[in-house]
This record gives structure tokens, C-alpha cells and sequence, in this order.
């Protein structure tokens, strides 16, 4: 996931995205953002955060503790915002999402 | 995109009994084996074998398998799981059951007690297959996995249904067959269409997802279905109606075909992964695959030698290193993440967690594996060369196995989130 320099919320966006570098897919042992899981940052919304992402796999017995894991890094973090998590399957994650940082971690 | 639900693990209460049980009936199992290791050098049909072989298909292979696909099946089928509640009842009465059945085989008290134990198991295997019907529900597109699942299930209450009525047959005889025929069809069900069918549903699932593996065409599936499914439908069928012939050499190549398409699926997926490294608890479940193959190889000698060695060397492979090896090794790919999720759900990110492999210890699972490797060697030497000291030495270190495996499974369970955490790190 990419964030825009010119974007509006480049500060906040970098913030966020720093702090959900500690939320590891306990699996894996790679962070979500290297796994590609997290595909956007959104705080056009008031009071909310709204992160989009999506899990490896469709009903991953992990997935609730994940969800759980973006919420608990961001709350103390934006504590004026609501931390919305909205997963999505389309598009559907594939392993070409992980990042280089990522692969190297994997030994890729 | 839409905010969808992203399905819940079922609760520890419905996986965990599976577990704990299964342990320890795998460390009975091999105090069984230490206490007449001797029925290793008789026929099979002795009553302290059949206690033994009963604890290995169901006080340990099917209640940990069970334990697991409730935890899995919401995976394969991408749905929660249908009713915990109906789990749990499925553990109490396999657990009775398979203490009722054991029992009796090993003081071999036929008659109301054996019965008993059959209905039990009968019941806890009705529990499980609507809970997995009701799991599975309809699907609209083909879906192999969850066809295996299915079918795995059927095989199940078939094969334990033959074995309710074996039991009645044995205090009260009524079925027109000679017992030990009987008796083959009903071992055959259970490993071929039950262990088999839904190992291959389970692995070609999640191998891949543990090894970021590329999705692999699905029709080598179809086809493994289709060449499991006859092969084992004609080897019952015309054992029972035509008695034991050459035809079942046929059969078991046919059979054999099938696995080696699933296995050709496993290697495909294991040859094209992305994550090259393979953890231990893994590569000791793709070795357990060595012994399903070994014992297919030992087929012949079954059938053609009248030698009772061979019959107890090719279940020797099957329960104890095909099935055994399996679960020696996913055991730690999923009860560790049961625990994890159950202590670190709801404050992960907020606390500095371990990881679910942190909650094991790797080089128990790696002196397991070794003596895993030497016991079934020893043992099966001991078998063919008809040795009692080294039928007793693989023993002892079966023995040993069973003891390194309910250690590390009991740190698992008794995994605590520390006092000391970080409240500000990160994992």
C-alpha cells in the first residue's frame, strides 16, 4: 500500500500505516502491511478511521484476532476517531501482494 | 466492497476435549503395546490387539481428527461451524464409547458392555456427520474438498455401523459370513474410506495455504475421488459377495491410482511454493505419506503369504506411521493457534504476544520425530525377523514418543499470558 505525498491525510496516513506494521499474521510471522493485506487508509469519513483490508484466507481461524490487532494499535493513536475495519474479498489476496520487505521475510 | 463477516473460530470448549483426550489415549496406546507387545507376534485377530488397534483408530486418530476438522471444517467450507454444542456431545459420547469398546476387547467381554461401547461411538459419529452436513450445506459449484469431506463422513458411519454390528455378532452371531472377512471390510472402510478421504480433503486445502502454494488443477482431485471412490466400493463389494480373490490386488491399483493423484497434487502444490521453508511439525506430516505407501507396497505380501507377520506389519504402517505420523505433526500446526487465539484474540497489538509456535517446544517435536523414525524401524525389524527383544526395545521408544508428545502438547495447554507484557510493544 502506497500513500500519496500530496495526499490531504499524508501525515495521519503514514501514522497509521507505521502502526499497523506491528500487527503480525501470527502464521506467517510477517506483518500485515509487508503481507499486503491492508489495501487502504481512509479518514475522509469524520471521527472515523476506516481501514480496507482483506485476509489470506476466507474464514481464517486467525482473522478475528487480526481485525482485533488493527483496532487495538489505532485506537490509542487516533483517539478522536472511530477505527472502522472493513474487510473485503475482492479483490481476493494472492501471495504477488507481499511487499519485497515482505518476501525477503519469507525468504522469497 | 462491503464490510463482511469474517466467520468465527469455533469456541476452544468444542475443539479442546478432542485434544486432550486423544493424548491420552495415545500414551494408553502405547502402554497398551508395552503390556502385551507379545499379540505383535500373533495373529491379528487377538483381544489385546483389537484393544490396541481400537485405541489407535478411535480413542486416538479419530478424536484428534475430529477435534480438528471442527476447527478446520469453517476453513474448507468457508461457513461457521454448525453447532458447537453438537460437538462437544459428539466428544462425550466418542469418549464413553471408545472407553466402553477398549475395555472390552482387551478383557474380551463380548456381549452387552462391547455392544454398548458401539452404540456410543455409532451416536457420536451421527453427532459429527449432521454437524458437517450442516457445515458443508449446499454448494452450487463443484467443490472437491468439501465432496471428500462428505463422502469421508458416509465411509465413517458405515465402517463404524459394520463395527456395532461385528460387536453383536460376536455375542450373538447372525451374519451369515465368516467374522475375520467381515472384519477386513469394516478395518478397509475405516482407513481407506474414512482416514483417507478426509486427510485428502483437509491437506490439499491447507497444504498450499501453510506453503503459499499456487492453486493446482483440480481435476487430478476429481480423478483421485473418482479412483478412491471405485476402488474401494469394488474391493467391498465383491469381498463380500465373492470372498476374498485375486480381483482385490485390482482394486488396490486402482486404488492406488487415486492416492497418487492426490499425492501428485500434494508435491505439485509443495514443489511450487513460495514460503521454501518447511517447519518440522510440517515436514513430519509429508513424511508420514512414506508409510501409506509402504503399507500399500506390503499389500501383496498379505494377500499372497499366509504369514500373519505381514498383516500386523501393514497395520503397523497404517496406524502408526501413516496416521500417527499425520497427527504427531499437525498437532502442532493447530492446536498452538487454538491456544494463541483463545489467550491473545482481543489484545493483539496491545500487549507484546508470542507467537502460536512460541507456545510449543521445537526440539521436543524434533526428538519426537527421531524417535518416531527409530521406533517404527525397530518395531517393524522385530516384527519380520520375529524378535521379542527388538519388538520390545520399539516399543519402549514408541513408548518414549508417546511421552515427548503429551509433554509438549500439556505446555500448550497450559500456555498463560505472562504478567510481565508490554502494554506499549508491538508483536
Amino acid at each position: 500500500m502506497k500513500v500519496d505525498i500530496h495526499d490531504p491525510f499524508f501525515s495521519q496516513k503514514m501514522t497509521a500505516l507505521h502502526a499497523l506494521h506491528g500487527v503480525m499474521d501470527p502464521e506467517l510471522f510477517i506483518n500485515i502491511i509487508d503481507l499486503g493485506l491492508v489495501y487502504d487508509i481512509s479518514f475522509l469519513e469524520e471521527e472515523k478511521i476506516i481501514i480496507i483490508m482483506t485476509l489470506s484466507t476466507p474464514h481464517c481461524p486467525l482473522g478475528e484476532a487480526i481485525r482485533s490487532g488493527v483496532g487495538n494499535v489505532l485506537r490509542p493513536l487516533f483517539p478522536e476517531r472511530e477505527a472502522e475495519i472493513r474487510i473485503v474479498w475482492e479483490p481476493a489476496w494472492s501471495p504477488a501482494m507481499i511487499t519485497e520487505a515482505g518476501k525477503q521475510e519469507l525468504g522469497i | 466492497m462491503d464490510n463482511v463477516r469474517i466467520g468465527k473460530a469455533p469456541p476452544v470448549w468444542a475443539v479442546l476435549p478432542f485434544f486432550a483426550a486423544g493424548t491420552i489415549f495415545f500414551l494408553a496406546m502405547a502402554v497398551m503395546l508395552l503390556l502385551s507387545g507379545d499379540s505383535l507376534r500373533g495373529n491379528y485377530f487377538d483381544p489385546r490387539l483389537l484393544a490396541i488397534v481400537h485405541t489407535a483408530a478411535i480413542g486416538w486418530g479419530t478424536m484428534i481428527i475430529f477435534g480438528a476438522a471442527y476447527q478446520l471444517l469453517p476453513v474448507v467450507c468457508e461457513r461457521d461451524l454448525y453447532s458447537p454444542r453438537l460437538a462437544l456431545l459428539s466428544f462425550v459420547l466418542l469418549l464413553a464409547g471408545a472407553v466402553l469398546l477398549i475395555g472390552s476387547f482387551w478383557y474380551f467381554r463380548t456381549g452387552p458392555l462391547m455392544i454398548a461401547g458401539g452404540i456410543l461411538v455409532v451416536l457420536s459419529v451421527l453427532s459429527y456427520c449432521i454437524n458437517l452436513y450442516g457445515t458443508v450445506g449446499i454448494f452450487h459449484k463443484p467443490d472437491i474438498q468439501r465432496l471428500f469431506l462428505l463422502s469421508s463422513a458416509a465411509w465413517l458411519l458405515f465402517t463404524v455401523t459394520i463395527g456395532l454390528l461385528l460387536a453383536v455378532n460376536l455375542a450373538y452371531p447372525f451374519i451369515g459370513r465368516p467374522h475375520l472377512e467381515i472384519l477386513t471390510l469394516h478395518a478397509h472402510a475405516g482407513l481407506a474410506g474414512w482416514f483417507l478421504q478426509l486427510i485428502t480433503s483437509i491437506a490439499s486445502r491447507l497444504l498450499p495455504m501453510f506453503l503459499l502454494g499456487k492453486p493446482r488443477p483440480g481435476k487430478w482431485l476429481q480423478w483421485s475421488f473418482l479412483l478412491q471412490q471405485t476402488g474401494l466400493v469394488l474391493f467391498l463389494a465383491d469381498s463380500y459377495f465373492n470372498g476374498s480373490s485375486w480381483r482385490v490386488m485390482l482394486y488396490a491399483a486402482v486404488f492406488s491410482a487415486g492416492i497418487f493423484l492426490f499425492m501428485y497434487y500434494l508435491y505439485s502444490a509443495f514443489r511450487g511454493r513460495l514460503r521454501k521453508t518447511v517447519d518440522l511439525p510440517m515436514k513430519q506430516s509429508l513424511f508420514s505419506f512414506v508409510f501409506l505407501w509402504l503399507a500399500i507396497a506390503c499389500a501383496p505380501a498379505v494377500y499372497f503369504l499366509t504369514d500373519s507377520r505381514w498383516t500386523v506389519i501393514y497395520g503397523l504402517l497404517l496406524f502408526c506411521g501413516w496416521i500417527s505420523g499425520l497427527i504427531l505433526g499437525q498437532t502442532f500446526k493447530t492446536l498452538p493457534f487454538i491456544i494463541w487465539n483463545f489467550h491473545y484474540k482481543a489484545v493483539n497489538g496491545k500487549i507484546k504476544t508470542p507467537l502460536p509456535r512460541d507456545l510449543y517446544s521445537a526440539s521436543l517435536v524434533r526428538w519426537q520425530l527421531t524417535g518416531f523414525i527409530l521406533s517404527l524401524a525397530v518395531l517393524g525389524t522385530g516384527i519380520i525377523a520375529d524378535r521379542a527383544m527388538l519388538i520390545r526395545s520399539g516399543v519402549w521408544l514408541w513408548l518414549i514418543v508417546a511421552v515427548l508428545y503429551m509433554w509438549n502438547v500439556s505446555r500448550i495447554f497450559s500456555h498463560r499470558i505472562k504478567n510481565n507484557t508490554d502494554e506499549s510493544g508491538h508483536t
